[in-house]
C-alpha cells in the first residue's frame, strides 16, 4: 500500500518552547486514524505542521510524496474554525469563499452533505449552535477532494446526536483511498470506525497501533489509552 | 448494533452476519447491502466490513459477483451446517457459564428442566 503521510524526525518549536520533538509517523492510504493525547500534547501543532500552516520546523513531512509546503497543500483538507467570518455571514457566502480559494471544492457534494446535516444555505453563522457549526465545518472540509483529511477535535463540546451524525457523514463522504486523521483527547464515538490509533505524548508520537490488534489482545482501546497515563492523575 | 470493546470489530461483524445466516434472516442467494451501506448502518469503517466479508467468503458463506456485490451462498447444506454449529456452540457457552457459577455438570440438566417447566406454567 502507498503512504499518504510520511513524517521523519520532525521537531518544532514556538517562541523557543519545545512543541514537538523527533516525531516519526507514517500513514497508509484509505485509513481512518485517531490522533489521541491529553490537551496540550501537541496534536493541533502536529496537524498544523502537516497542513503547512505552522512553518519553520525541522525534519521532513511529505503528503503523497510531496514535501514542499505549498505542493502538499493540494492533497490535504484540514478543518477550519471559521473564526475570521463575521456572525452575519451566511453559509452560502462561506461556501463561495471556499470555492474561490480551493479549486477542488465540489459545490454539489457540499450541498449534499449540508442536506444530510439538515443545514440551510441561507442560515447565518451567528445563528448556528456549536453542533451545527461543527457540522458545517465537516461539510466544508469533505466538499474538497483531498487525499488526506485532518479533523482537529471535531467532537469537542457538542451533543451526542450531532456527534453521531458527524461520524456517519465521515463514513459516507470519505473517498475510499483518502486517509482521515481525527484528533481528540478521548476516544468516544470514533472507537468503532478507526483502523489505527496514534498516541501523542511528551511532545512526540509514542505509539501507533492497529485498533483491532489491540482488541485481539483482549484489551479495549480505552484501557490501552488509559494505560499510558496510569499514576499521573 | 452495540459492539463489545475488547473483541475485534471485524470478528463481531462476522459473527453478526453468521447469526443472520443461521437464523435464516439472510437466505440462500440473497444479496447483501453494499459495503458502504453496511459500514454506515453498523457505524464502522469500510475496511473493517471488507475484512469481515473476506473471512466469510473464505469460509464459503458468501461470494461476490464482479460489479454486482456480495451474495449469500446457494449451498443449502452449508447454511444448514451453520445452524447446527450454533446448536452446539450455544449449549457449550451455557454449560461453561454454569460451571463458572460453580454448578456441577450433572446438575445443569435438572436446572434447565426445572426452568422450562416453571416458565411453561407461567404462560
Amino acid at each position: 500500500m502507498s503512504k499518504t503521510l510520511e513524517i521523519k524526525d520532525l521537531s518544532y518549536r514556538k517562541n523557543s518552547k519545545k512543541i514537538l520533538e523527533r516525531v516519526n509517523l507514517s500513514l497508509e492510504a484509505g485509513q481512518i486514524v485517531a490522533l489521541l493525547g491529553a490537551n496540550g500534547a501537541g496534536k493541533t501543532s502536529l496537524m498544523r505542521v502537516i497542513a503547512g500552516v505552522a512553518k519553520h520546523y525541522q525534519g521532513q513531512v511529505s503528503v503523497c510524496r510531496e514535501s514542499d509546503e505549498d505542493a502538499r497543500k493540494q492533497y490535504l483538507a484540514m478543518t477550519d474554525n471559521l473564526a475570521y467570518f463575521r456572525d452575519s455571514v451566511k453559509i452560502k457566502d462561506v461556501a463561495a469563499f471556499y470555492q474561490g480559494v480551493y479549486p477542488d471544492f465540489d459545490q454539489e457534494q457540499f450541498e449534499q452533505i449540508l442536506e444530510f446535516m439538515n443545514l440551510n444555505q441561507d442560515e447565518k453563522l451567528g445563528a448556528l449552535s456549536k453542533g451545527m457549526k461543527e457540522k458545517l465545518i465537516i461539510a466544508l472540509t469533505f466538499a474538497r477532494r483531498a487525499k488526506l483529511y485532518l479533523l482537529d477535535e471535531p467532537f469537542s463540546g457538542i451533543d451526542l446526536m450531532s456527534r453521531k451524525k458527524i461520524v456517519k457523514s465521515l463514513l459516507l463522504w470519505k473517498p475510499e483511498d483518502a486517509t482521515l486523521v481525527i484528533s481528540d483527547h478521548v476516544l468516544g464515538e470514533v472507537a468503532t470506525i478507526i483502523d489505527e490509533v496514534v498516541l501523542v505524548k511528551n511532545h512526540s508520537v509514542l505509539e501507533q497501533r492497529s485498533a483491532d490488534e489491540i482488541r485481539e489482545q483482549n484489551e479495549s482501546l480505552e484501557e490501552w489509552y488509559e494505560g499510558f497515563y496510569e499514576g499521573e492523575e | 448494533m452495540k459492539f463489545k470493546d475488547n473483541i475485534p470489530i471485524y470478528v463481531q461483524i462476522e459473527d453478526y452476519i453468521f447469526l443472520e445466516l443461521a437464523q435464516g434472516k439472510l437466505k440462500a442467494g440473497d444479496k447483501l447491502p453494499s459495503v458502504r451501506a453496511l459500514a454506515v448502518e453498523l457505524t464502522v469503517n469500510v475496511n473493517t466490513v471488507q475484512r469481515a466479508l473476506r473471512e466469510l467468503t473464505a469460509q464459503g458463506y458468501i461470494y461476490s459477483k464482479r460489479g454486482e456485490g456480495n451474495f449469500v451462498t446457494e449451498d443449502e447444506a452449508l447454511l444448514e451446517a451453520a445452524k447446527r454449529k450454533l446448536l452446539v456452540s450455544e449449549p457449550a457457552a451455557f454449560v461453561s457459564r454454569m460451571e463458572k457459577l460453580g454448578v456441577e455438570r450433572d446438575k445443569i440438566g435438572r436446572i434447565l428442566e426445572q426452568y422450562l417447566q416453571e416458565t411453561d406454567r407461567g404462560e
